[in-house]
């Protein structure tokens, strides 16, 4: 029997991506829309999660860390909002994140559309976050801490740097094509290896 | 004025903010969506009780599990407006806890120490 019901053939796709994620060590995925509330129970998950393995509590706060920026980056800045675009609380944003775990490191993925006209901006913040040292990313970071909000931030604006002073590698990010190269948006990545 | 009392949330901390005594805190995880909107009214509280406040004895304990980026500025700000009430005539405890494997938090401790010269600094290693 070749002739596989369109239910079982939902479900073998499902049985796919799940040994996807068993072979790649997925600790956690989300996709969809993002709240507030979604990180919160998120992070909670995810911090009971990582209690049982075998970390330091320098690397499970530094993992909780990166999560809680990287989610609340998308809350707060994902291009497809279901939310009014100026609000500041509340919001609704579309994105996925993903922690895996990788020769003994965690590692979080997160992926949401941003403005094609944003893509110049993000890629010069990150950049220069790639090759500074721990030191140099500290230093910055408590600059940062004393300078006035940059008009697209709605935070502190230090997130970016708070996410690439807890990884342990350089961050790594890419810009990708969702719906063709005239759509007015693309889908951004970014890894932070902890 | 009257206390200020917020019990703590999964992303926001307790705040007990006994202004007849002057013993205030703030204690748990700090990762509100939108700080601003969590802490302006605690700042502006804390700004009407510190107004014409002269020769006081503040004790103010912080015990933060954990912070986000966005909550860190506005944090400061609010140590500042200690400082200066410290700067003008009162004298401010501020009893800065901290897990002993969190250099993150420690070190934020040292750069409100930085900024806040007036604010007597006690750092404080949770068992």
């Amino acid at each position: 029997m070749n002739t596989a019901s369109p239910s079982l053939e939902s479900l073998s796709s499902f049985h796919r991506f799940q040994e996807l994620a068993h072979a790649e060590n997925v600790v956690f995925y989300y996709t969809g829309y993002f709240t507030q509330t979604m990180v919160t129970a998120m992070g909670e998950a995810l911090r009971q999660r990582i209690s049982y393995v075998d970390a330091s509590n320098v690397t499970r706060r530094r993992l909780f860390s990166v999560f809680v920026e990287l989610a609340q980056n998308v809350v707060h800045y994902s291009a497809e909002a279901l939310s009014d675009v100026k609000m500041t609380d509340h919001e609704i944003r579309r994105g996925a994140l993903w922690i895996g775990e990788k020769e003994g490191r965690f590692y979080v993925v997160c992926a949401n559309p941003v403005l094609r006209e944003s893509v110049e901006r993000i890629r010069q913040k990150l950049e220069p976050l790639r090759v500074m040292s721990v030191d140099e990313i500290k230093n910055q970071y408590k600059e940062k801490l004393r300078t006035e909000n940059e008009a697209t931030s709605k935070g502190a604006g230090l997130g970016f740097l708070t996410v690439a002073r807890d990884a342990s590698a350089p961050i790594e990010f890419d810009f990708v094509d969702e719906f063709g190269s005239n759509n007015p948006t693309t889908l951004f990545y970014l890894k932070a290896t902890i | 004025m009257n206390n200020l009392y917020i019990p703590a949330t999964s992303a926001t901390p307790e705040i007990s903010f006994q202004f007849d005594t002057h013993q205030l805190s703030l204690r748990g995880e700090s990762y509100p969506e939108n700080a601003t909107a969590f802490y302006g009214p605690v700042v502006d509280a804390v700004r009407t009780y510190l107004t014409g406040l002269n020769g006081a004895t503040i004790t103010l304990d912080v015990q933060l599990a954990y912070f986000n980026s966005s909550s860190t500025k506005i944090l400061l700000e609010l140590f500042d407006t200690f400082n200066q009430a410290a700067v003008a005539g009162n004298y401010v405890t501020l009893n800065w806890h901290h897990d002993p494997d969190d250099d993150t938090i420690l070190e934020f401790g040292q750069e409100i120490a930085d900024d806040c010269p007036s604010l007597t600094i006690q750092t404080l290693e949770l068992a």
